[in-house]
């Protein structure tokens, strides 16, 4: 063995080593070329979909099948990546950054956050291809997703069509409910939950009256700028004033009422540490708590409680920029194959076999047909248990076993019942502000959940955080969003 | 000159190679993402061609990153309480695991020392969050143990998670109940390695147990104590993230004494995903952390040539 040649293997693989990093770091770097070209060519297009949820077992048995349908249709096949809900949004971000080579990527205002990482430019602007290859979806999808999903005036995802507003509910424990003989339908307010959990508390103190977790905030009539964020707009505002939501009668009235509902015990002593309350809803041990509705939502859920449920509205249905960008399919900005992709988005959106074959599975093996537009899930569907909700067009679904004949029917009268806010369509650009944005949020998770969930005195808390808001640069970003909106609204509202 | 040095490479080729893996793995994961340092001073945006593209080409935007930091009073006490955590860690860590490294070497039952070994030992493998469920059960309002204990006593429930006055205590008790059997180990394991015949020695010129710690093992200790001092010294501006944001359950009102530099970035970042802020904290951190490391490096050579690291 001679020096040189040892010295020779140390210097290769070292040389290895680092291409194999470096690789990893620019791996699309050689693969611009092939854009382009090859839409026309005999050669199918595979498209690569991320997607949310819990990595189901039998994903790429079931896209074969997919492949196979769309292959005849478009020419394309798909394979799917599941990304798990509490990976989704950081492993994205992370591959995105690092340039992973993809097509599809679900994205949404909770999920992967839409707005932001189409401004950061994640996301391909869609506008013409949705002209040339999406006029299905254009017919087949509530005009208002594709309006309220705009950032910047330009579209760069597919809304799901689904329920559109969002509605708050005061959800029943029926059980209880009955067994004290409490009329839940003549609830509305905060206010007047009172006479309720007065009465279940005296009753049987076992039961946590008020359930909530830590992310509670109680309705007030705004629209907030950004999820839980403390900028809002008042939902029959005319003149487009944002303002501290803290600052609002409104708030100062409902975080007092909070309070007055946490000493005497209504809630639970941790609700502003709480995560989860699974656990009192296994046990049944609650009376009520606050949710978002949709239709039918009452069925859902005493289903999946395994006792009935009952709700009664707790607000308006209100479109909001985020009820409508709830679920988006967006394109990569990196896609070798946008257009293939668009008709991929437009088949998926109109095409029940299709659409249904991704949500359940395979017919036979994972569900069964048993009408029409009716299916029942086989036991085998175990293994490709899918969010509907995240897969594209929800109105071409087929029907459950126990659903009405009118369900979508019932979807589209919620829908139609919604009543725009202000500000939909309108989405707060923080760049300016980040480091003020960075800051205020520190001030927020300060004394957000403790406040919300009436953990504290708002005579004394509600000032201080009021006060550190504002050193923190909340007036500014108050301002910059102040200056957006109004050039918004000049140019959106006449 | 080059062919000395093909001589000295063939005459250590052993050694070399055992230092391979080690090297390729620091090239790998310490020196090559150096590059992406750049990202402070940038306003990242994606591009279709890859992270090394777009870091080059999004917009150079200079300190603008670490205002963030720097921007309010938290900045005041975010560093305040990761600087105080971690000076009582490092003191209390010291002080508890060599005093407890000399006890288990003092035990004669050697089945015992091994039995107490393992289970001072055990807390270091549980995860924070399962740590934070631990502290959780004792300090729970309406279930935790301390307050029926102290109900018992007659004393009222307290509010331990809306109550800051508790936390630094907490926080400490629980670091060290979860770092100190692993730490003690390397102390122990240098103390087994002491020349037995010196005890031998002082025990016949009749010196006491004490002396005896006092003579040999504290002095021979020294050396190790320093190097594991100055790498702690080197970490002072990064906290433990898991022991700040689990074990207090994140709760707003106890941030004043539970809030630090890592758990301040996450929340500041976490909604808006600025990859070039999050890496300005990490600069910052590593920066001080390294001129921390050079600064103490000097003094101890300064009072001790040989105990310095470098």
């Amino acid at each position: 063995m001679s020096k040189a040649k040892k010295k020779a293997g140390f210097a290769l693989a070292s040389v290895t080593a680092l291409s194999l990093v470096l690789s990893a770091c620019g791996g699309s770097g050689n693969s611009n070329e092939a854009a382009g070209s090859g839409d026309n060519s005999d050669k199918p297009v595979n498209l690569i979909w991320y997607t949310i949820g819990t990595p189901q077992k039998d994903v790429n048995k079931v896209m074969e099948e997919v492949s196979k349908y769309t292959k005849e249709k478009i020419n394309a096949t798909v394979t799917m990546k599941m990304i798990d809900w509490g990976d989704y949004s950081q492993k994205m971000q992370v591959l995105v950054s690092s340039g992973e080579p993809m097509d599809i990527i679900f994205t949404s205002a909770g999920g992967f956050d839409y707005v932001q990482n189409a401004r950061k430019g994640a996301f391909l602007q869609i506008d013409d291809l949705l002209d040339k290859y999406g006029q299905g979806i254009k017919n087949a999808i509530d005009p208002s997703f594709l309006s309220g999903s705009k950032v910047d005036g330009h579209n760069y995802g597919i809304p799901a069509n689904k329920e559109l507003p969002q509605q708050w509910v005061w959800r029943f424990n029926k059980n209880v409910a009955d067994k004290y003989n409490l009329d839940t339908s003549s609830v509305r307010s905060l206010e007047s939950l009172e006479p309720l959990l007065k009465t279940v508390k005296e009753n049987d103190p076992t039961i946590t009256p008020f359930v909530m977790t830590k992310d509670f905030v109680p309705y007030v009539p705004y629209d907030y700028l950004i999820t839980n964020m403390p900028l809002a707009v008042k939902l029959d505002s005319t003149d487009y004033k944002v303002i501290d939501i803290l600052e609002t009668d409104e708030m100062k009235q409902a975080l007092k009422t909070m309070h007055k509902y946490y000493t005497a015990g209504y809630i639970a002593p941790e609700a502003a540490t709480t995560g989860s309350t699974t656990d009192l809803e296994r046990a049944g041990k609650w009376l009520l708590d606050m949710a978002q509705t949709q239709p039918l939502a009452d069925n859902l859920w005493s289903a999946s409680y395994g006792y009935p449920v009952v709700s009664t509205p707790a607000s308006d249905p209100i479109i909001t920029n985020t009820s409508v960008q709830g679920s988006i399919m967006a394109i990569s900005a990196n896609s070798e194959h946008p257009e293939k992709a668009m008709e991929f988005l437009n088949l998926l959106n109109t095409d029940p076999v299709l659409r249904n074959m991704v949500d359940s599975g395979i017919e036979g093996t994972h569900y069964e047909k048993i009408g029409d537009n009716r299916m029942k899930n086989l036991p085998e569907s175990k293994n490709y248990d899918m969010p509907s909700y995240s897969l594209g067009n929800n109105m071409i679904l087929y029907l459950n076993e126990n659903d009405p004949d009118d369900k979508w029917e019932q979807f589209k009268k919620f829908n139609a019942s919604g009543i725009p806010s202000p500000i939909l369509g309108f989405n707060f650009d923080s760049t300016k502000v980040a480091s003020e944005m960075a800051a205020v949020q520190n001030v927020k998770e300060q004394f957000w959940s403790s406040l919300m969930t009436g953990t504290v005195d708002p005579d004394t808390y509600l000032p201080k955080a009021i006060k550190q808001f504002k050193e923190a640069g909340l007036d500014k970003v108050i301002a910059e969003a102040q200056s957006q909106l109004d050039a918004w609204v000049a140019a959106n509202k006449k | 000159m080059f062919g000395s040095m093909l001589r000295s490479l063939n005459r250590n080729k052993i050694l070399l190679l055992m230092v391979l893996p080690g090297a390729l793995w620091f090239l790998c994961f310490s020196y090559l993402p150096l590059v992406g340092t750049i990202a402070a001073f940038k306003e990242y945006r994606f591009s279709r061609h890859g992270f090394l593209y777009s870091l080059i080409h999004s917009k150079n935007v200079g300190w603008d990153n670490f205002k963030f930091l720097f921007s309010t009073d938290a900045a005041w006490t975010i560093t305040r309480n990761t600087l105080f955590y971690n000076i009582a860690f490092i003191v209390l860590g010291l002080v508890c695991s060599v005093g407890l490294a000399i006890l288990l070497s003092e035990l004669t039952n050697k089945k015992m020392a091994k039995v107490y070994q393992t289970g001072m030992f055990l807390p270091y493998f549980l995860s924070w969050v399962i740590v934070g469920y631990f502290a959780f059960s004792f300090l729970s309002m309406d279930r935790g143990l301390l307050n029926h204990i102290l109900g018992y006593f007659g004393g009222g429930p307290l509010q331990w998670y809306s109550d800051p006055k508790y936390w630094p205590y907490i926080l400490v008790f629980v670091y060290l109940w979860k770092s100190v059997g692993y730490s003690s180990v390397v102390y122990l394991a240098s103390i087994l390695g002491i020349d037995k015949s010196l005890y031998e020695a002082a025990m016949i010129d009749g010196a006491s147990k004490l002396q005896q710690v006092r003579n040999i093992t504290l002095p021979l200790l020294k050396p190790i104590v320093i190097i594991m001092t100055l790498l702690a010294v080197g970490k002072i501006f990064y906290a433990d993230f898991g022991l700040f944001y689990q074990v207090p359950r994140d709760s707003g009102t106890l941030y004043s004494v539970t809030n630090v530099i890592d758990t301040y970035v996450y929340r500041g970042l976490k909604t808006t995903g600025e990859i070039g802020m999050s890496t300005a904290a990490g600069l910052y951190q590593s920066v001080v952390g390294f001129v921390l490391v050079i600064v103490s490096n000097f003094i101890v050579r300064k009072i001790d040539k040989d105990s310095a690291l470098f």
